[in-house]
């Protein structure tokens, strides 16, 4: 395959940056006007994973004010839109961060926030902390750094609305939908068969 | 109190506020009872474990903090690596359940009467402990995960910082 090499990925990235081939070319004008509001109201889930949930307070509170984005922040995953895995994710954060997000409503987005949410950063050699998040949950947008500054942050908020309202590339969770065996045997590989409920099971109906 | 404890144990002052007592494992209750009612180290503040694997021993520090939190005891045992258990201190010290816990999890230590000694931190924990110093983290991290393409230029790279100054510097003075 050739993005398993840095310059197929480099290749890879200039394609889907690429007006031409985008998405946006075979939508619908209401697919779009939708995709222009669903870019503008994104509800994140209050959940923090490591060191980088310190850097959330002072994006919502009157310093950085995100709210004038369009970014609040909800209690429960069921009205959340957003989840940021901020920082490292050890194997039993990781299992209620796969609950939370499978739990989630779609359209869903996940923002991987940190060093250690793209190669492992610091903990690269902890036997128990995971390396890489896009291989258990379809990851929308990395901001990387340790630790991001909240602006770095917003900038990742901007670059995702971008992304959802131009429909650069597919969407995680439509991602997550179609590769699910490939995320569940990852996720397998190292919870073994405990994580239930399945992801069939959750979505059992909603095929009829 | 400090005096009613030098009375009875052999007591080393490590440093101005702390001090230290040594004793057998088969002894562990029967002392830190007598400690508590007889002076005024009554708080378990944490149990620190060293794993000395020249020796073949686990050296467990009980350290005992005062009313007025001024002064510590450490209360050495050293236990055997291979057959590692202690009795429990739940009946003196309610937040040694914790303690203990982690410390089942973390070196296999076994201690006996702590019914609650089940997954803590680790889930699904086949291994060995993991900071028995036995276990190689580094081999264990290679075979469980594979990193992202860039990790492998992550070098020493203090030999080429220092050939970079030099050259900077070289060039600075040319001009």
């Amino acid at each position: 395959m050739p993005e398993n090499t840095q310059e197929g990925f480099i290749d890879q990235q200039k394609v889907l940056d690429n007006e031409e081939y985008s998405i946006k070319n075979t939508q619908s004008i209401i697919q779009k006007a939708v995709d222009w509001f669903r870019a503008r109201s994104m509800f994140v889930l209050a959940y923090g994973t490591g060191c980088g949930a310190i850097e959330m307070p002072p994006i919502f509170t009157s310093r950085y004010d995100i709210e004038r984005l369009g970014v609040v922040g909800v209690a429960t995953p069921r009205q959340a839109d957003i989840l940021i895995v901020s920082g490292y994710c050890s194997y039993k954060t990781l299992k209620r961060v796969i609950r939370s997000y499978e739990q989630m409503n779609e359209p869903k987005y996940v923002i991987g926030l940190g060093s250690c949410t793209i190669n492992g950063g610091m903990y690269w050699d902890s036997y128990n902390t995971i390396k890489k998040l896009d291989e258990y949950l379809p990851v929308d947008m990395y901001i990387n750094g340790c630790m991001p500054r909240p602006e770095a942050l917003i900038e990742g908020f901007v670059k995702l609305q971008d992304n959802i309202r131009n429909a650069k590339s597919e969407a995680g969770y439509i991602q997550y939908r179609e590769n699910n065996a490939f995320y569940r045997a990852n996720q397998e590989k190292i919870f073994g068969k405990n994580t239930t409920p399945t992801f069939e099971e959750n979505f059992a109906g909603m095929n009829q | 109190m400090i005096e009613f404890l030098k009375k009875h144990y052999e007591i080393v002052e490590k440093a101005p506020r702390l001090y230290k007592l040594q004793i057998e494992s088969d002894k562990l209750v029967e002392i830190l009872s007598s400690v508590s009612i007889n002076s005024n180290f009554i708080t378990l503040s944490q149990i620190a474990c060293t794993d000395w694997i020249e020796d073949e021993v686990f050296a467990l520090n009980y350290i005992l903090t005062t009313k007025e939190r001024d002064k510590n005891l450490m209360v050495e045992v050293r236990i055997s690596r291979v057959h590692c258990s202690l009795p429990t201190l739940l009946n003196l010290y309610p937040q040694a359940q914790v303690m203990e816990r982690d410390l089942h999890e973390m070196y296999g230590i076994n201690f006996r009467g702590n019914d609650t000694l089940y997954d803590f931190a680790l889930e699904n924990w086949n291994e060995i402990p993991p900071l028995r110093r036995e276990f190689d983290t580094l081999a264990y991290v290679n075979e469980h995960f594979d990193f992202r393409i860039g990790r492998e230029d992550n070098k020493d790279v203090k030999a080429e910082v220092k050939r970079r100054k030099a050259q900077a510097k070289e060039s600075k003075d040319g001009k």
